[in-house]
């Protein structure tokens, strides 16, 4: 089938190199040939990794499923910015005309102690299952539910809770904060869930285990640097955090354990 | 009690007492940098000035209440850089840059909060604890700070030293102050830029107050 | 063979009722003595792992992403269908029945869609408890969109991120399992087998992704909802990790896989640009809603698409389906872009592409207005193109979306293994040969929040389970046969890479087992595929190691069952001499290009029973009969 658009680029890949959680790693020169400018950055990755089993090398590692931006399963972070140097955008999303040619990527997988890497540019990213099975859910039955329409949400809390609850998980909000920590992630999900009715009676409770959890996972602290939201392939709001620092406060006060 | 200080203890609580702690110095440095521009003006007033804060009893508490918010912000901000610090030991060959690279200001706050602690040593051991010379006005005895002052801010070096430090705190209160607002959960899609634009202008306000007396005592009181 | 459907007596609405009341229950003491082994954490999966430790079941659950969240159930766009006529525009039950029945083109369980019709509104009240934001007005009630193949509005949506929206849901209530102990979850799991103990599903095989251990796990009954197989394709909406591994090697045991050829192209597809391209992107269905599809007419106008009058336009769908114009059903609307484009009207630089028009939308609604409804999808259009679908119109062609057929079940969603019960799009049982937009969210959902639940009880109650534990020669047996295969795999060391093999497969089955199919193409394809599979087993080079993290090895295995898959879709296709919903036989259509269904022959659901032996595949073709007691049989007509 022809091609949209004809136009190829060679590259000079960097890319991080670890076969086990355990090895030290490094960063291997690998040179990516011929790649087509409308390829996406994890064509492209495929593309060099045929050429390295053909030669019989090990290919690259890396975490990827949907393609389109939505399982928040690509990580990377692409000469030094999660997802790239493209807002709004994962790194299935990027593609090869945000590059030059003979450009060189230095490519390396989200680092953080909550974020081990399991292997070249892939990592554990369990920690945040964790922190939702903490408290980021609605406690309530199958079958116990009320006729859909007998609470209604205003338009404004609805589009609010649905702006936090777009998060897609990918954890770039932690690779791109200073400290490593999940605060963007954490409080989109205590906001998705404080803003609605069906999430108020645990609200306290909530914010207030999934902090604990946060903490206990070995992320950072919070300094309101803004660099998780800039990365977040959703752009979901700074705003979250401030909103669940306050909301952690109340609850700090007024819990009565 | 353990689990009434675990608010205390936590990330977020933590914060808080940074975002606190930060903003009544914040407070003070806004009193202080207005004070300072009495010295251009009129010694006496400087002087009276100066008596006035220092006789008072109320300054003991002021003064415990600055030392204690001190202690712990910088207890604070140490121990929680050291953790951040061990939240990614593996650092990255690249960080972030171009449309995600966040203001630079916001992730040195550790050495330009540094350099203020050192500044701070330096800055009592000059004025509080430096040479204690004695005037009289309308009979009352009082210590002659502006002199003390006027000696200190002829000597050039200093005050190219003392500017430097000034732009640190400046630095430090442009993401200070915004920061310490979103710690304490304020955050509004419309007030927000503002407060921003008021910690600029505030934190611009502040250390351009500061260098302005000394820049006018080296040039017109230097020989 | 024998296929007993197991449908209740009585009328159709009261069916599902009265089998509640006739199910066995198991008393709620005794459900913590069961332990069920769940696989796959989509939306069938997470909502029935979580509903089923919410009563009292030790769950076990699998699922091979690294969290239960990345399951490809989150890439839904469009919405769900519920039958709550919250518009009043005369939905109901029966016409949720109704429609679906006919939008899949009378070859689907009436019983069972009646059951999904009637669940649908239990849904959209049970993720909106779990504080799913759906799109409201501004009095704070629900929104409603229309959707392809209704003419009511009862699709519920979360702007074009539902289906993100429903699996965050039943992620949140599975994970709140995970906390109290009901669920015991494990990622990076890939099942391999499953592990029968006198003919009974007692339990699974899976190879750990990380540290590429067998691990073996019992239980007392096992569920799979590891969703469809148009990965076999090569090119298809669906994520590049979705296969059939988990339901191939459960039809390799003895599960009956049913209308493997009903396979869904969808219409409004990102075109494929090139040979490097890994998938396809879907541009939600939603869209059709305001953009209007059309073609030059003129054969070869290469004027930009804003030069060209609207008079030497063809909205093709507007001109051939009058009433339901832009939203025909999928498999018609796919169907039309390929006649465009094999009459040489395509568009674009590739010319295998159809425009989607955006231009009257903007000039009724406004920028702010179209951009509220359809925002991300036009900034994913941009990014994988580069256009700007506000300002040209957006380009799109049909692409391989979902697939109808999957595991025989019953009405109790058991497959032909007792105990092996399959669950959303993994199962045969609700779309027919043909689903309509936004209703594969509402059968995943209705298959674990509300049937699973109860049938499960009665599979349970009613069956004698002797305790079986993994040490058991029939887990050693799998195991040995697992490693053996792996083992065989990783010593090939040919030339051709995994993805080769798979391209070249997608191309067999894209050109012969697509979107139109033909008798002499159906068989060039099988003889193609058992061609391809022999050089398959000779020339494939897996690199890396088996004892630890190795996605090529994880394709291998997938690619390997894709191209047994691929073959029997083929034969299914060729033996189906009709054409119906998306299965379009170029020898049965009507002198206007319509699918001409033969149901005097056909009206039945073909359950293919695997007899092969190793190295060789052959099947069994065995039927379940349709009758359709409350539809009509009738010719489908959109016009």
């Amino acid at each position: 089938m022809a091609s949209a658009n004809s136009k190829k680029i060679n590259l000079k890949l960097k890319v991080w190199r670890q076969k086990t959680r355990e090895d030290a790693g490094r960063f291997e020169e690998i040179s990516a040939q011929e790649i087509p400018v409308d390829a996406s950055f994890l064509e492209m990755m495929d593309i060099v990794n045929n050429r390295l089993i053909k030669e019989g090398r090990d290919p690259i590692a890396f975490d990827h499923d949907c393609r389109e931006g939505i399982c928040g399963s690509c990580s990377m972070v692409i000469n030094g910015n999660p997802h790239g140097p493209e807002r709004g955008t994962a790194t299935c999303q990027l593609h090869m005309r945000k590059f030059h040619d003979a450009q060189e990527i230095v490519v390396e997988p989200f680092r953080a102690t909550a974020f081990p890497v399991i292997k070249d540019l892939s990592v554990d990213r369990t920690a945040f299952d964790r922190i939702i099975a903490a408290g980021g859910y609605v406690s309530v039955n199958t079958g116990n539910a009320p006729d859909a329409n007998a609470l209604p949400v205003p338009k404004e809390k609805a589009d609010d809770a649905f702006n936090s609850a777009t998060c897609i998980g990918c954890g770039a909000c932690v690779a791109a904060c200073a400290n490593s920590s999940a605060m963007l992630f954490v409080s989109a999900k205590v906001n998705h869930l404080a803003v609605l009715p069906q999430g108020e009676p645990e609200r306290e409770r909530r914010v207030l285990r999934m902090m604990q959890t946060m903490e206990d996972s070995g992320f950072g602290n919070c300094s309101n640097t803004g660099a998780c939201s800039l990365a977040c392939p959703k752009e979901i709001s700074f705003e979250n955090i401030a909103r669940m620092n306050a909301e952690y406060m109340k609850a700090s006060i007024k819990r009565r354990d | 009690m353990q689990k009434s200080l675990s608010y205390l203890s936590s990330a977020i609580g933590r914060k808080q007492l940074m975002a606190i702690t930060g903003l009544v110095w914040s407070g003070f440095v806004l009193t202080h940098m207005a004070a300072n521009l009495l010295i251009p003006f009129s010694a006496e007033l400087y002087n009276k000035y100066s008596h006035a804060l220092i006789t008072n009893p109320a300054i003991y508490l002021a003064e415990g209440l600055l030392v204690l918010t001190l202690l712990v912000h910088i207890a604070n901000g140490v121990k929680l850089t050291l953790e951040n610090r061990g939240a990614r030991p593996q650092k990255y060959a690249m960080g972030t840059n171009g449309s995600k690279a966040p203001r630079f200001q916001s992730t040195w706050m550790i050495f330009h909060g540094s350099l203020l602690a050192v500044f701070l040593i330096w800055h009592l051991l000059t004025f509080k604890f430096g040479t204690d010379y004695q005037i009289v006005y309308d009979g009352v005895q009082m210590r002659d700070l502006h002199r003390l002052v006027i000696e200190i801010f002829a000597q050039p070096a200093y005050v190219i030293g003392y500017a430097l430090c000034m732009v640190g705190v400046g630095l430090h209160l442009s993401h200070g102050f915004y920061s310490s607002f979103a710690t304490l959960g304020f955050y509004h899609p419309r007030y927000s830029p503002m407060i921003q634009g008021l910690g600029y202008l505030y934190s611009f306000v502040v250390a351009a107050g500061f260098i302005i007396p000394p820049l006018y005592v080296l040039m017109t009181k230097a020989n | 063979m024998k296929l007993d459907a197991k449908t209740p007596s009585g009328p159709i609405a009261e069916k599902w009722s009265k089998h509640k009341f006739e199910m066995k229950l198991v008393n709620p003491a005794n459900k913590r003595k069961h332990t069920v082994i769940v696989v796959g954490t989509g939306l069938a999966g997470a909502s029935a792992s979580a509903t089923m430790a919410e009563l009292g079941y030790n769950v076990v659950t699998l699922c091979m992403h690294e969290s239960p969240r990345r399951a490809h159930s989150i890439a839904a766009q469009g919405g769900i269908n519920a039958a709550k006529n919250y518009q009043n525009d005369g939905d109901s039950v029966h016409r949720l029945f109704y429609d679906t029945i006919k939008g899949g083109d009378f070859r689907a369980r009436e019983s069972n869609v009646h059951r999904l019709a009637e669940i649908s509104p239990n849904i959209i009240d049970q993720c909106v408890a779990q504080g799913v934001p759906f799109a409201r007005e501004y009095g704070g009630t629900l929104s409603n969109r229309s959707f392809g193949g209704a003419q009511v509005s009862r699709t519920f949506y979360a702007r074009g991120q539902t289906g993100q929206q429903l699996l965050i849901g039943a992620y949140q209530a599975m994970m709140r399992q995970v906390d109290a102990g009901g669920v015991k979850l494990f990622t990076r799991r890939e099942v391999m087998d499953i592990v029968l103990v006198d003919g009974v599903a007692r339990g699974v095989l899976a190879r750990n992704l990380v540290t590429g251990e067998l691990e073996s796990y019992a239980a007392d009954a096992v569920i799979l909802a590891t969703g469809g197989y148009g990965n076999v394709f090569f090119h298809s909406t669906n994520a590049k990790m979705s296969n059939a591994t988990a339901i191939w090697r459960a039809h390799r045991r003895g599960a009956a896989f049913a209308n493997p050829c009903f396979t869904q192209i969808h219409p409004t597809c990102i075109p494929h640009s090139g040979d490097y391209q890994s998938k396809l992107t879907l541009m939600s269905e939603s869209l059709r809603n305001d953009g209007r599809c059309w073609v030059p007419k003129t054969p070869g106008d290469q004027r930009p698409p804003e030069q060209i009058p609207d008079d030497e336009r063809d909205y093709y769908l507007e001109r051939v389906y009058p009433s339901f114009g832009n939203l025909a059903p999928r498999d018609v609307a796919s169907r039309q872009a390929k006649f465009r484009v094999d009459e040489g009207r395509g568009v674009g630089p590739t010319k295998v592409a159809v425009y989607l028009d955006f231009r009257d939308a903007i000039k009724r609604l406004g920028e702010k207005i179209v951009s509220e409804r359809y925002g991300n999808l036009f900034d994913m259009y941009e990014k994988i193109t580069g256009d700007n679908p506000y300002k040209v119109p957006m380009r799109i062609y049909p692409a391989v979306h979902y697939t109808m057929g999957g595991l025989w079940v019953d009405y109790n969603l058991m497959s032909t293994i007792p105990g092996l019960h399959v669950l959303g799009e993994a199962n045969f049982s609700d779309h027919g040969a043909n689903r309509l937009g936004a209703s594969a969210l509402m059968q995943g959902l209705a298959d674990g929040y509300f049937v699973i639940p109860y049938t499960i009880g009665h599979y349970l109650a009613g069956t004698p389970l002797p305790k079986v534990d993994t040490q058991h020669e029939a887990f050693r047996a799998a195991r040995a046969e697992i490693q053996g295969g792996i083992d065989r795999l990783m010593a090939l060391k040919g030339s051709r890479t995994v993805d080769d093999f798979h391209r070249a497969l997608g191309t067999i089955m894209w050109d012969q087992v697509g979107m139109s199919r033909t008798d002499v193409g159906l068989k060039k394809a099988i003889q193609d595929i058992q061609k391809l599979r022999s050089e398959f087993y000779e020339d494939v080079r897996i690199s890396g190691e088996k004892s630890y993290i190795n996605p090529e090895l994880e394709k291998a295995g997938r690619v390997a069952d894709f191209l047994e898959l691929g073959e029997l879709m083929a034969r299914d296709a060729l033996e189906r001499k009709e054409s119906c919903g998306g299965h379009f036989r170029e020898e049965y259509q009507t002198p206007d290009n319509e699918a001409l269904r033969d149901d005097e022959n056909f009206c039945h659901v073909a359950a293919w029973e695997y007899a092969g032996q190793p190295g060789r595949t052959n099947w069994n073709r065995h039927i379940e009969p349709l009758s359709f007691e409350n539809v009509k049989l009738a010719t489908r007509s959109y016009k």
